[in-house]
């Protein structure tokens, strides 16, 4: 006999539970997001054992780590692996300076509000923020795609 | 004011002949950090280079135009940000001697042991991504699973693992060290020690895609003014801690390494002999540290904003890298007037990298490359 | 008693006729005319400062100059010495000293044409090094206020959180 589905989803829902199963990350760090993403990859907090890898293009990544201030000449390039990347795909924006442009508010050359420039899923607050945020960040993501329907 | 310019073709300024092609190894590669190099190969020898930066440009000088010398403390942990506590010393010695503060001695002592943990932290750094671009895994593990001993350090005395809030400034230090913290700083150079034996050991791999790579004789290296491991790799003895003692440091009995061949491996092992001589000095400080204040009476309430008297000043110090300098002009009033700040990576990235590419392999790029113990937000300020 | 500064400034100041002070241990500082610069630095560094440690430029907008300075170390002496000059603000231009201190020289050089807007002549490049298409005054000069051109150009009045931006302007 066949088995009835019991819980009717849409067709967006089923796919992302097939696809975001374990994440894949490209790492776009300016200089304040490297000193507290490399040990999110190191041996005390080891992102590995959640099934997040580094990878080395866009095309294979599903999320994109955006860690720290962005100037008008970085965001171009940011927009152009955006592009690059296959669906389904998320931003993570980390910082305080993505939000408001933190420390630098009143430079002439970085970029005060970074959802003007790439569309951001989730801000993750902090200067910088803690390894541990980073995990939490990614918790949401699963939970958010388990309630989808 | 600024022209939109979308296209990846712009990012060519030349068009390449037949023989030869361009090769852009660029912002987003794993092995390059925030910064551009565009090379002209032909076949696998690279016959030119030039540099690419401003990616993490934010205007430091200017900035710090807008604001009074206790919030430039706090902005001055961000000029670099794998050695923060390093330019917060500079920061706060340009100030001193533009007001004339007198700085207690306990604070001499915190200050000078807080500057040579970051300069282990620092070369810890260097070793672990230095590892990682020649393609030794083990040692990138390694050698951020010690780092974090020294970060947990710098969250019990400062408060913060990365950026301090500025906790050298003018005047002395933020705040006293709290109980313990002398037993645990003994405990933590215990575990570098370990870290240390390691890395002595050495790697054939390592070895075989270092040794004679990348040799940069001494009068080239003078010519093109380069400072700190680059320059004592190629032979001369020369540190601005035995020739301008600041602080305390002409109290203590410590060795300046110095290497002459002058290429990758060199600098790389001048690195792990740094650290050993940083450790030499923290224990010495630990056993001479006295009591007393640790900031002047006169800048421990800080509400009010205190005019600066007019004059200039140039201030030079050792971090991590090399020379770093400030030099600060007042006018009388409480914002200093014009602040340059003089950093070593921009010396190293752009002449002493476009000198050393040419005529390389591809495969040479990542040894070149990282052992220069490159900086990025230094460069750019 | 004769210190090692007094006795380089008083060499200094028998061969060529300049003002200068020493400030106190390790460091002297000399103010010239920008014609001789050229000259004044060539003896210099066979004398010993063979290490240029950088060049900066301050903007007086008061009294209508820019003033250069040379930053110099001698590693035999372990002395600095700093070499001040004015130029004119409206229209900057002064001689290269690439001769003397190659690309140590250069990449400084190039750095202040882009952020003042000074012309050194005999500088081999001088193009653009940190920003992208940037048409604007040169960012660095002292009429060129970036709190007042973000309100024009970046921030919103209307936005909640940025309103605060338009209250207080210093």
């Amino acid at each position: 006999m066949a088995v009835k589905r019991m819980v009717k989803r849409s067709k967006k829902a089923t796919v992302m539970r097939k696809l975001i199963k374990s994440i894949w990350v490209f790492n776009w760090f300016n200089s304040c997001g490297f000193a507290e993403l490399v040990p999110v990859v190191g041996s005390r907090w080891d992102m590995e054992r959640f099934g997040m890898i580094i990878t080395g293009t866009p095309r294979h990544a599903d999320v994109l780590f955006i860690a720290g201030y962005q100037t008008l000449k970085s965001v171009k390039r940011a927009q152009l692996i955006y592009q690059q990347m296959a669906e389904p795909r998320v931003v993570l924006a980390l910082g305080a300076c993505t939000m408001t442009g933190g420390v630098y508010w009143d430079s002439y050359n970085t970029i005060k509000r970074l959802e003007d420039y790439l569309p951001v899923t989730m801000y993750i607050p902090g200067c910088p923020p803690r390894p541990e945020a980073v995990f939490e960040a990614c918790d949401k993501i699963f939970t958010h795609v388990k309630e989808l329907q | 004011m600024i022209k939109q310019n979308n296209t990846i073709e712009n990012l060519f300024t030349s068009t390449p002949d037949i023989d030869g092609y361009d090769f852009y190894f660029g912002p987003t590669h794993p092995g390059s950090g925030n910064f551009g190099v565009k090379l002209k190969l032909h076949g696998e020898r690279i016959e030119s280079a030039k540099a690419d930066p401003g990616y993490l440009h934010r205007g430091f000088e200017k900035l710090m135009e807008y604001r009074i010398p206790i919030q430039n403390s706090m902005l001055s942990d961000r000029l670099c940000v794998l050695e923060p506590l390093g330019w917060n010393l500079v920061h706060a010695e340009a100030v001193d001697e533009l007001m004339g503060n007198d700085v207690p001695e306990r604070a001499k002592y915190i200050r000078v042991i807080m500057a040579e943990l970051s300069r282990i932290q620092s070369h810890i750094i260097w070793y672990g991504v230095f590892s990682i671009a020649t393609g030794f895994d083990t040692g990138f593990k390694i050698a951020f699973g010690y780092r974090d001993y020294v970060l947990d350090l710098f969250e019990m005395i400062t408060g913060g693992r990365v950026y301090p809030a500025g906790y050298i400034c003018p005047g002395g230090v933020r705040r006293d060290l709290p109980e313990g913290t002398e037993e645990k700083i003994l405990k933590v150079l215990d575990k570098i020690n370990e870290m240390i034996d390691f890395e002595e050991k050495g790697n054939p791999v390592l070895e075989a895609r270092t040794k004679g790579i990348g040799i940069l004789k001494l009068e080239d290296a003078i010519r093109l003014g380069a400072t700190g491991p680059v320059l004592r790799a190629s032979g001369m003895r020369s540190d601005v801690r035995i020739e301008e003692p600041y602080e305390v440091y002409d109290r203590f009995d410590f060795d300046i390494p110095v290497r002459l061949e002058g290429d990758a491996y060199a600098r790389y092992y001048l690195g792990i002999d740094e650290m050993i001589e940083s450790i030499k000095i923290i224990k010495q400080a630990l056993k001479q540290l006295p009591g007393g204040d640790y900031i002047t009476p006169s800048l421990k309430k800080i509400k009010l904003a205190k005019k600066l008297p007019e004059g200039e000043v140039y201030v030079r110090n050792e971090v991590a890298r090399g020379e770093a300098a400030i030099y600060m002009v007042s006018n009388g009033t409480e914002k200093p007037y014009r602040t340059k700040v003089r950093g070593p990576d921009f010396l190293h990235m752009i002449p002493v990298l476009e000198f050393l590419l040419k005529g390389a392999h591809i495969a040479d790029i990542p040894a070149i490359y990282w052992s220069l113990n490159v900086c990025p937000a230094d460069m750019d300020r | 008693m004769e210190t090692i500064e007094n006795k380089i400034l008083e060499k200094i100041k028998s061969t060529f006729r300049v003002d200068g002070v020493v400030q106190r241990e390790r460091r002297i500082w000399i103010t010239i005319e920008s014609e001789r610069l050229v000259k004044i630095c060539q003896w210099l560094k066979s004398e010993g400062f063979v290490h240029l440690s950088a060049i900066s430029v301050t903007d007086w907008p008061e009294e209508d100059c820019y003033e250069i300075t040379y930053h110099l170390w001698s590693y035999n002496e372990k002395i600095l010495l700093t070499v001040k000059t004015k130029i004119d603000r409206d229209n900057p231009l002064i001689d290269s000293v690439v001769p003397i201190w190659s690309n140590n020289a250069q990449i400084h050089e190039r750095e202040l044409h882009e952020l003042f807007g000074v012309k050194f002549h005999g500088n081999p490049d001088l193009s653009q090094l940190f920003l992208e298409d940037w048409e604007g005054p040169p960012p660095f000069r002292k009429d060129f206020d970036w709190r007042e051109y973000l309100q024009k150009e970046v921030f919103d009045p209307k936005n909640l959180r940025e309103q605060g931006y338009y209250d207080k302007t210093k």
